[in-house]
């Protein structure tokens, strides 16, 4: 790591920085017309529709009632676990690779929880009686059932989207500072209210090492936690193949084993096409290919695990369920899930592929298709073929739902595009800190240590 | 308004025994303003507490404890007994408690970070834009012109590449 970067000094990095926000060429403006443009046209247009027509324009019917848009919000938080969540180990951990790739990670946190708040949104049908899932009395002087895992939720992913803002916000305020003093305008105003007067002084860099620690070390559990609560949305059925008490530890190992992949997918981009190609180097997909290596095969054993154990329980219905899903009308999809997600990723093992930046973008969108595809037969495998046959169907979603799918991801691209005009998408200070600190009348020596 | 004596340097260890000199020779603590994190500082300035870890704790047992108190309240106030289970039941209301600590811990850790490092600063304090970039600045206030010129001569003396005079707002 310091080898990669002890040639850069302070200026480099501070100048790459600044010019990433401020210097905006067409390309930048094309991509996010683009991005925008899509959103507008696949998600919100759509999601109009439905509210128009009512939430028969979507192909959820009995008996399959929940659909793509639950996928979709699986898969979202799913993608969201392992930006702020690695973040989080790294730093306590004190691996310094962490530094040049951790808040754009944070940023794809926060960006995919607002697009899987925003599913949730899409999904209830009448969104404008969302806030009957808040905690308060209703006129009948009745709460909410904090029984029901759908509390759990609501107070486990705000808590999410509150922690997350913030330690992405905290960990940018010096960069917020040190931007601040580059820019004029409109731009100067927004900075200086965002460093808050940050001047990097001693105790200012105390202070903020030990609220940064002590949030990092609220955030891990309260990650875990928020994927571990979304499977007992389903785990807490009695529905067959759902009713599964490996069901938590399968949600959070395959949240970060998707995340992990997406954030592969955005470092490729920004090394690529925001010119970072000096501090996002071969050592990150290097490290980031062992951790999604090994996340791979976590995720291939549960999955043998939750076969095992439908098969151990002796119940006709967990062999019908099974049955289904293994040979029955998605079978296709399920072999393409365990082509995409346990066997393809084995190619990790070759050092030479995990340090190869195409192919690791490739087998990254590989892995997240096939973490669709798992949430996706989550649901359509298990509501629609409960107990009895005469109440089985298959669920196919309809053109509204795959087109706010498609919508989704440009709406989570079209918030990072202006994410990385806004913040900082390198840390600076922490990349400083790898670098060899500047010394009196010398020249910086060969090899530095981390600080 | 108060004046202070300030120091530029190129590197952090020389700023560091700027600092340590300063502190040695009588004045106030001098503050340090650098890009990055300096290491050693508590060794040099004296060790920093600071109450952040006492907001981070209570703000978790508070919210824990309020937590449950929705949870459990709740309940309580519009009894509806299912299967004649418990009115309370404990699994589920930990997570609501779980939850709700770590939501009051996040916040209280914040407002613990702008409470002890004194932001969002309201005044004008001493700043140079530099300090942000490459450069390690040390700051002490100085009383009189004898003071200063004692101050200066530490400064030259470490090695700073400029020093300078800046007020600051009371």
């Amino acid at each position: 790591m310091v080898a990669e970067t002890n040639n850069l000094g302070y200026t480099d990095i501070h100048e790459d920085v600044v010019r990433s926000i401020v210097k905006t060429g067409p390309k930048y403006y094309i991509a996010l017309a683009t991005a925008g443009g899509t959103t507008l046209l696949c998600f919100f247009f759509p999601w109009f529709y439905q509210l128009y027509y009512g939430i028969g324009a979507a192909g959820m019917n009995h008996p399959g009632v929940w659909g793509t848009y639950l996928a979709s919000f699986i898969f979202w938080i799913g993608l969201s676990h392992s930006g702020t969540l690695l973040s989080c180990v790294l730093h306590l951990t004190n691996s310094s690779w962490r530094k040049a790739m951790y808040r754009s990670a944070e940023a794809m946190t926060l960006f995919s929880l607002v697009v899987a708040a925003t599913y949730v949104m899409v999904h209830v049908g009448r969104p404008w009686f969302i806030h009957w899932a808040l905690p308060y009395p209703n006129q009948m002087e009745l709460w909410p059932n904090f029984r029901s895992p759908l509390m759990f939720d609501v107070m486990a992913i705000t808590t999410y989207i509150t922690g997350s803002t913030i330690f992405i916000y905290m960990g940018s305020i010096p960069d917020f500072a040190a931007v601040r003093d580059r820019t004029s305008g409109w731009r100067n105003t927004m900075y200086t209210l965002l460093s808050l007067g940050w001047r990097g002084t001693d105790k200012e860099w105390h202070r903020l090492h030990w609220a940064y620690t002590f949030l990092a070390v609220l955030i891990i559990p309260l990650a875990v936690s928020v994927h571990s609560i979304v499977s007992w949305d389903f785990a807490m059925s009695i529905v067959p193949a759902l009713h599964q008490t490996i069901f938590a530890p399968y949600f959070v190992v395959g949240a970060i084993y998707s995340g992990t992949a997406g954030i592969v997918t955005v470092m490729f981009v920004l090394r690529k096409y925001m010119g970072f190609e000096r501090y996002i180097t071969k050592l990150h997909f290097d490290n980031l290919g062992k951790l999604l290596l090994v996340l791979s095969l976590l995720w291939t054993y549960i999955n043998a695990v939750e076969l095992f154990t439908s098969w151990y329980s002796g119940t006709s219905e967990e062999y019908e369920a099974v049955g289904f899903k293994l040979f029955g009308f998605y079978a296709p999809l399920y072999w393409e899930m365990i082509l995409f997600c346990a066997v393809a990723p084995l190619l990790m093992f070759s050092t030479r592929f995990r340090t190869s930046f195409m192919p690791m973008l490739i087998l990254s969108i590989v892995i997240n298709i096939g973490m669709y595809t798992e949430r996706f037969l989550i649901i359509a495998t298990s509501l629609p073929r409960q107990y009895l046959p005469d109440a089985w169907g298959v669920y196919v979603p309809s053109a509204v739902e795959v087109s706010i799918m498609v919508g989704s991801f440009a709406l989570f691209t079209t918030l990072f595009l202006v994410f990385v005009k806004i913040f900082p998408s390198v840390s600076m200070y922490e990349v400083k800190e790898t670098m060899a600190t500047p010394k009196l009348g010398s020249v910086a020596p060969a090899s530095g240590s981390p600080a | 308004m108060t004046s202070n004596v300030v120091g530029v340097f190129a590197d952090p260890q020389s700023a560091l025994t700027a600092a340590g000199n300063l502190k040695g020779a009588g004045f106030g603590i001098p503050e340090l303003m650098s890009p990055v994190p300096i290491e050693g500082v508590e060794a040099v300035l004296g060790k920093k507490k600071s109450a952040i870890k006492n907001f981070t704790f209570f703000g978790g047992l508070i919210g824990g404890i309020a937590g449950f108190a929705l949870a459990a309240g709740t309940a309580v106030l519009y009894p509806h007994p299912v299967g004649g289970r418990p009115i309370i039941t404990m699994p589920p209301y930990l997570i609501i408690t779980y939850e709700l600590a770590i939501l009051f811990g996040i916040l209280f850790t914040v407002v613990g970070f702008l409470v002890s490092s004194r932001l969002p600063a309201i005044r004008n304090r001493v700043y140079l834009p530099e300090a942000a970039v490459d450069k390690f600045v040390v700051t002490v206030p100085y009383d009189d012109d004898d003071h200063f010129k004692r101050a200066e001569a530490i400064l030259s003396n470490a090695g700073a590449e400029q020093i300078r005079q800046l007020g600051e707002e009371d």
